[in-house]
């Protein structure tokens, strides 16, 4: 996975959580990459998984099954892309980068 | 919509000294009707426990429309939202029996946890088959 491709998940996933959370006033240059996704960073709180979890698995095919593997998963929106890559579902992060 | 139903009568030490039932109360009652729908799918807390998990509430919501007093006889109800998430989210009703008004309506969504409090983001087995059965019940095909 080149850079480029990396790059344009951490804009899909930034995009997938604010149309997801209904974020307001939240663009995706507004969130960094690298900054928490829950408690500090975004804020977001467990409901907010909840729904992001579906999300994900519906456009990547990649299964957050608790809080455990989502610890690693949702450390930041670079961990997620790197989460998301790793489960094999490169295809379809390639293809929603365009 | 469908719902599951219960009664029960507001007692003297459930209201205040303006004589109108107290605010946290409804919660405690909205409990009664979530129980009697966890009792049909061997969903009590108990059942929860033995599965390995609990259902802790996130949060809780209420409106009050008309004050309860006491010795009313009130009907309280539940009915379960169609779940999108690994979550439970109950809409309560609460009715005076003998005339039918809405004295409050309100809504609490509990998460699914292990017991060591672990969050699951997807339910399997015998607990996915048991919520099911409820979704079936209160959504039927």
């Amino acid at each position: 996975m080149s850079l480029r491709e990396q790059e344009g998940l951490v804009g899909n996933l930034k995009e997938l959580i604010i149309r997801t959370l209904r974020l307001e006033d939240v663009g995706p240059e507004d969130i960094v990459a690298s900054e928490p996704l829950f408690g500090a960073g975004l804020g977001l709180d467990s409901i907010d998984a909840l729904e992001l979890v579906v999300a994900i698995e519906r456009q990547y095919q990649v299964e957050i099954p608790d809080a455990e593997v989502g610890r690693r998963a949702f450390a930041s929106i670079n961990a997620l892309a790197d989460f998301v890559l790793e489960k094999g579902a490169g295809q379809q992060a390639s293809d929603a980068v365009g | 919509m469908r719902w599951v139903e219960t009664t029960t009568t507001v007692r003297f030490n459930e209201v205040d000294q303006w004589g109108i039932t107290w605010y946290g109360h409804y919660f405690a009652w909205f409990e009664l009707a979530r129980m009697k729908v966890l009792e049909q799918f061997s969903l009590l807390p108990e059942d929860f426990s033995g599965l390995g998990f609990i259902a802790p509430v996130v949060s809780a919501h209420c409106e009050f429309k008309k004050p309860a007093r006491t010795n009313d006889t009130i009907r309280i109800r539940a009915h379960l939202l169609k779940p999108q998430t690994a979550s439970l989210t109950f809409r309560f009703e609460i009715l005076l029996q003998n005339d039918g008004s809405l004295l409050a309506q309100g809504e609490t969504v509990q998460v699914l946890q292990r017991l060591d409090g672990t969050m699951i983001y997807k339910v399997s087995g015998t607990l996915e088959e048991r919520l099911e059965s409820m979704v079936q019940h209160f959504w039927p095909d």
